[in-house]
């Protein structure tokens, strides 16, 4: 009870249509919104948890039990879905109980997505219905923590629905990457997440090669690469036409401390489709682009087997020289 | 050797150009260990050739210069120059298998299908005539009156096989039949155009006055046509690789009839002027692609200034000895794997020039554009070229660059 009453103040700073919700869900859903969107109280920070926290609180205090008061479907259906909705929402992994599909869909609910982006993920990510929805609030909690909110976290989750599946560890260390080495601000990371939310699912080695390239080769900075949206083209799509542009005497790496250059902006290499960017960046045709991407895959492979073979020869030195060592310097050390 | 006397080892260094594709078929960099310390040059050769192409070709080919400067800085496309002495017979099956095309015949096929064609346009206009007599008056009429592309094709036994636009397959390595002879040699492509275009009939006398290492040598020999053939080169060292090939790729008898010579070739109209039905001057350029990709031997070098900025006249030289050394009626083909201006048709008009009021000799320049329609499948042709043609380096059909032109001696 003493729970209780710490609610109630809360609760009645809550807007009208919010505390008047036709169903539980619903009402979760709203409620979650108001408290993200509306200014936090004293001055602390919208909690994403404090929904949820709040909610259970109130059903316990009321008795309350969702899941005897609906069928399933009408479940759904009240949390905001339509019937069409719900029938496709129960078609995906059909053997689920109950309980877990409904508290997974009302979690996701609370993360603030709406029903049809709800739909298009689980169906895209079936798998996401059966994790504990624990896992499911933490790992929504870490992402805020990273400052992503509302519809931003949304987007991400929308275009990148394997946040919630990836091990903690190594989206941490992305992050961690991204911050320290990188040297990427909180704010800008804020936006790379938000917009390509992929670039956690990266190897951190593969992920700080990209972005050194564009760093050191390509001669662009942080806040560019952020605006540019980098992360959301593969790196080796990104190399092959940045070196053709190169070759093509239209891309110079700058010099230090060179701030002003002729080179295409990043933007533009990026974000255009593989035509447009032929036609308006490169002024080349696709025939050529073809075969320009052919040879340097293989001269790419090359390069790779002849340092490998370097490689090779130099352990074969080191371990002639180890041996020499053995024989040759033993009495002088003696 | 005695011969080289005066002009030293300067001219020798000249004319010394880049490793050319020889027995090695597949293009590769041989590893050095590099030097870090203060010998290293601060900017690198190439980079240094690429800015001074970026400021030159940017002009002279406008547009077009961003894909051929791409084309340079990638991988160059080969062609395997058919053996005719070789004993292996499968060759020709195992490339075609491979599909890859001889770009000759299918020129000389599309010329004569051209030629048909014009023979058909003048029966039409001549609509008396009678049609049994139609196939004799058609035999006389092409050999008496050969349009130009056909005449340009029909001496030819040269077989070069290229894989098509846009196929970057490479070739094997070169093997040898059961004599130990080699039967194919790779090279660019576009160099066999030079010898193309001087059309060796039988018996002419042949001189290739910068013989090494020896790729149109070869492909003169593979004629079959020469009534003898003179290969020079300046440089001894160069003269023993073109040794080497002929060695791999020619029988005994035949090798015998060439002559291998280091003259100058400067100084060729003192030693035999007026002899040649057909002459090749193949000169040193700062040979473009091998310029931008290797640093060894690189011609931009900032020792080889002079020397660079000298080459023009160099080339002037050797091709005014070329034309003093062909018959009166004899051909001269002039050729660069430059995409230079200044080394390609300022050469050729100055040489044509100085020809007429020093020495007193009329040089027409030949009209070769029937090339550019004959061969545009397999390459690709600078369309604005004053005189002579010249192949562009173009990503999906990756030879040259090659200028070439042709002059007739009157």
């Amino acid at each position: 009870l003493g729970k209780k009453m710490r609610m109630v103040r809360p609760w009645h700073r809550l807007p009208r249509e919010a505390v008047a919700a036709p169903s539980l869900a619903v009402f979760k859903a709203r409620l979650d919104r108001t408290l993200t969107s509306a200014a936090p109280p004293r001055g602390g920070r919208a909690v994403p948890g404090m929904a949820g926290r709040l909610l259970r609180g109130c059903v316990r205090a009321a008795g309350l039990c969702p899941r005897r008061a609906f069928g399933e479907a009408a479940g759904l259906r009240d949390m905001g879905f339509s019937q069409e909705q719900a029938q496709r929402l129960l078609g995906v992994e059909s053997r689920l109980s109950p309980q877990r599909r409904e508290a997974a869909v009302a979690q996701l609910l609370l993360l603030g997505l709406n029903a049809e982006a709800i739909l298009g993920l689980l169906e895209r990510r079936p798998e996401l219905l059966r994790m504990p929805t624990e896992r499911l609030q933490e790992r929504a909690g870490k992402l805020r923590g990273l400052g992503l909110d509302g519809g931003q976290l949304q987007r991400a989750l929308i275009r990148c629905p394997e946040l919630f599946t990836l091990p903690r560890k190594r989206m941490a260390a992305a992050v961690r990457l991204l911050r320290e080495r990188c040297l990427f601000t909180a704010e800008q990371l804020r936006e790379v997440l938000w917009t390509c939310p992929n670039v956690l699912l990266e190897e951190p080695h593969q992920l700080h090669h990209h972005f050194q390239y564009v760093y050191f080769r390509m001669g662009v900075q942080q806040k560019e690469m952020v605006k540019a949206r980098l992360f959301r083209m593969p790196f080796a799509e990104l190399r092959n036409r940045h070196i053709f542009l190169e070759r093509r005497g239209l891309y110079q790496t700058p010099c230090k401390g060179q701030t002003q250059t002729n080179n295409p902006k990043l933007k533009d290499i990026i974000q255009l489709s593989e035509k447009d960017f032929l036609a308006n960046v490169a002024h080349s045709t696709p025939e050529e682009f073809e075969v320009f991407k052919k040879l340097l895959a293989r001269e790419e492979e090359e390069k790779e087997e002849e340092e490998e073979e370097e490689e090779n020869r130099d352990a074969l030195y080191t371990e002639e020289d180890e041996d020499f060592d053995s024989e040759g310097s033993k009495p002088a050390r003696e | 050797m005695a011969a080289l006397g005066g002009c030293g080892p300067v001219v020798a260094a000249l004319l010394r150009r880049g490793p050319a594709p020889g027995l090695r078929p597949v293009p590769r960099r041989y590893l050095y260990k590099k030097k870090w310390a203060a010998t290293a040059p601060r900017i690198p050769c190439t980079r240094l050739a690429l800015h001074h192409f970026d400021v030159n070709y940017s002009l002279q080919l406008k547009d077009l210069w961003p894909s051929v400067r791409a084309s340079l800085l990638c991988e160059q496309k080969y062609g395997a120059l058919l053996n005719n002495f070789s004993a292996d017979d499968y060759v020709t099956q195992e490339l075609e298998l491979m599909n890859a095309t001889d770009f000759v015949s299918e020129g000389s096929r599309k010329a004569q299908q051209g030629a048909a064609a014009e023979e058909v346009r003048r029966e039409e206009s001549r609509p008396q005539e009678v049609p049994g007599k139609v196939r004799t008056v058609m035999q006389t009429e092409t050999q008496a009156e050969m349009s130009p592309p056909l005449r340009a094709s029909i001496s030819s036994n040269i077989k070069c096989y290229t894989y098509p636009r846009g196929d970057i397959t490479r070739f094997r390595p070169a093997r040898q039949d059961s004599l130990g002879i080699l039967d194919y040699y790779l090279m660019d492509a576009a160099s066999l155009l030079p010898v193309l275009a001087l059309n060796v009939q039988r018996g002419d006398l042949v001189l290739d006055l910068c013989a090494a290492p020896g790729g149109k040598t070869l492909a003169l020999l593979q004629t079959g046509l020469c009534g003898h053939l003179a290969a020079n080169d300046v440089s001894i060292s160069r003269t023993k690789r073109l040794y080497s090939i002929l060695n791999s790729y020619i029988p005994k008898n035949i090798r015998e009839t060439v002559s291998v010579t280091s003259y100058d070739g400067r100084d060729w109209k003192q030693l035999e002027g007026g002899t040649f039905h057909k002459v090749l001057v193949d000169v040193p350029c700062t040979t473009d692609r091998h310029a931008v990709m290797e640093e060894e031997n690189n011609i931009f070098h900032k020792r080889r200034t002079k020397e660079r900025q000298m080459l023009p006249m160099l080339q002037l030289q050797l091709l005014m000895a070329g034309i003093l050394a062909t018959k009166p009626g004899g051909k001269v083909v002039y050729s660069t794997c430059s995409l230079s201006s200044l080394q390609n048709e300022c050469v050729v008009e100055r040489a044509v020039d100085i020809a007429e009021t020093q020495f007193n000799i009329s040089v027409h320049v030949e009209d070769l554009s029937h090339f550019r329609m004959l061969f545009q499948d397999t390459f690709s042709f600078f369309s604005d070229c004053r005189l002579g043609e010249l192949v562009l380096p173009h990503l999906t059909a990756n030879f040259g660059p090659m200028y070439f032109c042709k002059l007739h001696r009157v």
